[in-house]
């Protein structure tokens, strides 16, 4: 069995909050709100809280590495200043985001293929998939069927939590359910 | 500003397992060449399997493994209908597979298959259901016998008092041999029309000339081949873009992953610019003068004494062997031999001595007309052709496709094969010349095009198949049935064919104004008798405008994964797309609603109980050519089985046609022309022409091609941007395939590609003041068009020039918008966009002047004046179109 965060519970119920559109009022979510914006949906069930860094500590244009919401491989992922406000972006300047390090296409490794000049992750060196850091992890050009899942994050003084994740992990059959 | 658009794409974050006791069908992708193989699991809603290998039909633990491909996307999960039933289905590349798309390989395309599957509570829904006619304007549900009647009634009109001529079909060519057997049946045996033009051309006839006289099959590669080479000349294709898993699987892969990659495009896509990386080349080409390029890079082959001759000598007719067949087959041209003689095949020494002396081969010539820098002519010459110190050769291949055949046709093709065969291409295991290919292959035919019917005529005595579009724009079709295909938006200045389509239909008087079949025959042949035309429209989708607009009658068909289809791949593979869900409503097969049309009608042949059985029938008309599967309906017939039911044990590996059975067993066939390939005395139903082992012509040598420049040149200096305007070439991109029929119901790819779009280079977009986001027109005043002159007499009389002076010229206007995208990957005064985007096709400003010898069209040849509109709703959107660069490697 993978190692849990200290902070997560209930793993096994499934509670699921929905919100899409532009008329959808998020109201009780506050920073996932601010973080995804109006007409972003967002799909958050009872994941872990899980500090996963420092605003302070973040150099623009240099990734981080972090697991959430488990401890394996798969849960693997990135965060970055990227120096332009993006979709789900946190902080002052709105553009601090975190993503998967799984491509969505067959599973290649994304760690240390961050382009800061374009704001994009890839190519994955398997079949060359970029995904949009800006834009909530979309393909930009490539073979993935699912965006890069974007870890929803929360400002919370000068620490930044993990909360959630948009999208399905590359290997899961779900975030949050138990593993084989 | 323009207010941002969000587009409501929800992830996922799980995705239900299939049980153990899922159902599991087989079947390949329904989009692209590649053909990759899916499985299909279905069960119904309600339970769900566990993450353990024990627990669920896949057979894995979960997580799933990477690059092992056995994890489903939520894109690759539904929910349909099973014999009226909700169930889940799953549908996943096949990652047991051993061919084509090897270990579950796949692209963007096919990884989202299920959500083209109808689910009325997803875009889906959007599905035609019923048949319905225009009754007082609006399109209204009736019964199928109620079409029926009415199309029999007007068809019958129709071809009674004007021919067969006027009664005009327009159809996809790909959409299963069940399908197009029948579509074949009706239109060419049962009407005996010459009316006829497949989806993506104005009419029947050879898309690769120069493959096909020089005796090489267009489709004659395995994927194998392309995977061991060692050099691939790639000419108005990135494979990457198009034919995803070809790219991904085979050629970053393959027998040789070190391979280099030479790209003539205008346009540095992925593929181009991975190859360049990685010891490669790029040839930036100007639109149209490939022709040159592949002259001069021939020329400096010869003047090195760099060409294969060993292979040359085994396999290049020489004057002789060309001229001995009296007409048939060996000049293999079918213009030629009534007309040309000796204009285009020549022996090798006067093919040398030709190209040494022709202007338009040298280097300097060359690098002006086609933009391409000498240097790296030459570097491409040595790359293909230099013999290494040990004197073995690099084993060179070739590909090509719609960049170059659908902007020079004849030129750039015979140009391209005569490239292929100096470098000792087209025959042997790594050093092939094929087509990367488009769509599948599922043409069947069960009777050939009636080209003596056609009103079209070459010079000298030789018929010539039809252009319907330019057939329809003078006033000659009373009655067209549409089926699987946009028509207009896929064909070029689609615009000015569009005003004409709402002249001719919705334009005229008589509209049917009862739901009475007598009635509404009577108003339609007044329509038709009125210089109007009637229209019936199917498809899976409403598609506008040719069935939102335009047609009579709307008929909905029933596709991929809802009956039980064949069809081969781009290395001949055949192989069962199993049926594994409902058909929407009342959508039915193709086959289905021809054979009704057909009965009523009173044509005798159309009583089939299913598609099995047409299989069956039609596979007597493939034996003898490449896509022969005759051996595996004999080979069923003599087990007691249904065909359809042998090829399902095959799975998603299937069997390369042409089929032969050896023994007991059925063999496939890898590569064409295979001079490697060793035959036993054809067995049982098997056939064996000389094509499987030699070129295809009359000698079995291939045949070298003189290419003219001066025989384009005319319209290329006609259709080059003039003033301020710009080269606006068109294509494909990997996220969408074809008309964006499914890609516009799946909100995955419309996040990305919500609108179309134009790839603008930084120094051109400045000058407009535009930058990535911007809303820009993009407007051609000048789309010249031919009209009439469908018969030549004197040799010239068909050449742009001719027409011209002849006053077959006219213009037409045509404007399309675009997101611009700034980008380095083209180069400067070359635009690109996507070629049949929905609403805004780029078709919209290209010349519908097709080729005089081939009546195929210049699509890559249109131009506009780019100016900017304003914002993009996307500009500042953070959810959807991303602007960042395609081709980051």
């Amino acid at each position: 069995m993978d190692d849990l965060s200290d902070e997560r519970s209930c793993l096994s119920r499934r509670a699921f909050l929905l919100s899409g559109g532009t008329a959808v009022a998020i109201v009780g979510l506050g920073p996932l709100s601010r973080a995804f914006g109006a007409g972003t949906a967002l799909q958050v069930a009872s994941y872990p809280r899980k500090r996963v860094a420092r605003v302070s500590q973040l150099v623009e244009g240099t990734p981080l590495t972090f697991t959430y919401p488990w401890n394996d491989l798969n849960s693997t992922n990135m965060l970055v200043k990227l120096g332009v406000p993006a979709g789900g972006g946190v902080g002052p300047g709105r553009d601090i985001v975190a993503f998967s390090t799984l491509c969505t296409h067959m599973g290649g490794p994304l760690a240390g293929q961050y382009r800061a000049q374009y704001r994009i992750l890839g190519p994955c060196p398997l079949h060359l998939t970029t995904f949009d850091l800006t834009k909530h992890g979309m393909v930009a050009a490539g073979q993935a069927t699912e965006s890069l899942p974007q870890i929803v994050l929360d400002v919370s003084g000068d620490e930044i939590w993990a909360t959630g994740v948009m999208g399905l992990i590359f290997g899961y059959h779900s975030n949050l359910a138990v593993r084989a | 500003m323009a207010t941002p658009i969000s587009y409501s794409y929800q992830p996922e974050d799980r995705v239900p397992l299939p049980p153990r006791d899922a159902k599991v069908a087989t079947t390949a992708c329904d989009y692209c060449i590649v053909g990759c193989g899916y499985k299909v699991y279905t069960w119904p809603l309600g339970r769900e399997g566990g993450p353990r290998a024990t627990q669920n039909a896949l057979g894995v633990d979960f997580p799933a493994g990477i690059n092992a491909g056995k994890w489903i996307s939520p894109n690759m999960h539904n929910v349909v209908h099973v014999d009226g039933a909700p169930h889940h289905v799953v549908v996943i590349p096949d990652g047991d597979s051993k061919v084509v798309n090897v270990q579950g390989n796949h692209s963007i395309r096919g990884g989202v298959l299920a959500q083209k599957c109808f689910n009325p509570n997803r875009p889906s829904q959007e599905r035609l259901l019923h048949p319905m006619m225009r009754v007082r304007g609006t399109l209204q549900a009736i019964p199928w016998e109620k079409a029926f009647e009415v199309m029999a009634g007007i068809s019958r009109h129709v071809l009674d008092r004007y021919g067969e001529a006027a009664w005009a079909m327009k159809t996809h060519s790909y959409g299963y041999f069940e399908n197009t057997y029948a579509i074949s049946k009706l239109a060419f045996a049962a009407i005996n029309t010459p009316a006829y033009a497949p989806h993506d051309k104005p009419g029947p006839g050879a898309d690769t000339p120069g493959l096909d006289w020089a005796g090489i099959d267009a489709f004659s590669a395995s994927y194998e081949d392309w995977g061991a080479a060692d050099v691939i000349y790639m000419a108005g294709t990135d494979p990457w873009e198009t034919k995803s898993v070809l790219f991904t699987s085979w050629i970053m892969n393959g027998g040789n992953p070190d391979k280099k990659l030479i790209f003539a495009l205008p346009r540095k896509t992925t593929g181009a610019a991975w190859g360049e990386q990685r010891g490669g080349l790029f040839l930036p080409v100007i639109p149209g003068t490939d022709t040159v390029l592949h002259l001069a890079i021939a020329r400096i082959i010869l003047e090195n004494g760099w060409e294969d001759r060993e292979f040359i000598r085994t396999w290049i007719a020489n004057d002789w062997e060309i001229d001995v067949g009296m007409g048939r087959g060996p000049r293999n041209t079918p213009v030629e031999w009534f007309t040309t003689w000796g204009r285009y095949g020549v022996g090798f020494d006067a093919y040398k001595k030709w190209l040494l002396g022709y202007k338009y081969a040298e280097l300097a010539t060359a690098e002006q007309i086609s933009g391409v820098p000498a240097a790296s002519i030459r570097q491409a010459a040595e790359m293909l052709a230099k013999p290494r110190a040990d004197g073995s050769r690099p084993k060179a291949s070739f590909m090509l496709e719609k960049g170059i055949y659908w902007s020079n046709n004849l030129g750039n093709t015979t140009s391209f094969s005569a490239l292929g065969l100096l470098c000792g291409a087209g025959n042997r295991p790594g050093r092939v010349i094929s087509r990367g290919g488009g769509h599948q292959r599922g043409w069947m035919g069960a009777a050939d095009y009636p080209r003596m019917l056609s009103p079209e005529k070459f010079p000298g005595r030789r018929k010539k198949e039809i252009d319907l579009d330019r057939w329809v724009e003078d006033g000659n079709v009373r009655f067209a049935w549409v089926i699987g295909t946009t028509w207009m938006q896929a064909m070029a200045a689609s615009q000015g064919l569009i005003e004409t389509f709402g002249r001719i239909t919705r334009g005229n008087a008589h509209q049917i104004a009862s739901f009475d079949p007598k009635a509404a025959v009577e108003t339609l042949k007044r329509r038709a008798d009125s210089g109007g035309m009637v229209v019936v429209d199917q498809d899976i989708y409403p598609v506008d405008p040719i069935g939102t607009q335009f047609a009579d009658l709307v008929l909905p068909a029933a596709g991929w994964g809802e009956e039980d289809f064949t069809r081969c791949n781009g290395e001949r593979r055949l192989r069962l797309y199993s049926k594994f869900y409902d058909p929407p409503g009342e959508a039915r097969p193709d086959w289905w609603i021809v054979a009704g049309f057909a009965r009523a009608m009173g044509f005798k042949g159309f009583d089939w109980k299913d598609s099995n059985e047409i299989f069956e029938e039609s596979a007597r008309f493939s034996r003898g050519d490449v896509l022969n599967y005759y051996p595996l309906v004999a080979s069923a017939k003599r087990q007691g089985r249904r065909a359809h039911d042998l090829l399902r044990e095959l799975g998603t590996q299937g069997i390369q046609t042409p089929i032969r059975q050896v023994g007991d067993g059925l063999v496939g066939t890898k590569r064409l022309h295979d001079s490697t390939l060793e035959l036993g005395p054809p067995e049982g139903a098997t056939t064996h022409p000389a094509w499987l082992t030699a070129f295809n012509s009359h000698t079995g040598k291939a045949i070298l091609l003189r290419s003219y420049w001066e025989d384009f040149q005319d319209f290329h200096e006609a259709v080059q941007p003039v003033g301020d305007e710009l080269w606006v070439t068109n294509g494909r991109i990997n996220e969408m395939w074809q008309s964006g029929f499914d890609d516009l119901r799946r909100p995955y790819i419309m996040q990305r590609w919500p609108h179309q779009f134009l790839e603008i280079h930084p120094d051109d977009a400045k000058a407009r003041g535009i930058e990535s986001g911007d809303l820009v027109a993009i407007e051609n005043d000048k789309v010249l068009v031919q009209t009439g002159a469908y018969q030549g007499v004197d040799d010239a009389d068909l050449s742009f020039t001719a027409l011209r002076k002849a006053g077959n010229i006219t213009s037409t206007r045509g404007s399309f918008s675009a997101v611009a995208i700034v980008s380095t990957a083209v180069r400067k005064g070359v635009t690109f966009a996507y070629f049949g985007f929905p609403g805004n096709p780029a078709n919209a400003v290209v010349p519908r002047v097709p080729d005089p010898v081939t009546n195929r069209y210049r699509f890559k040849l249109g131009k506009g004046r780019i100016t900017k509109l304003g914002e993009s709703p996307y500009k500042r959107s953070l959810t959807s179109m991303s602007f960042a660069p395609r081709n980051i490697v």
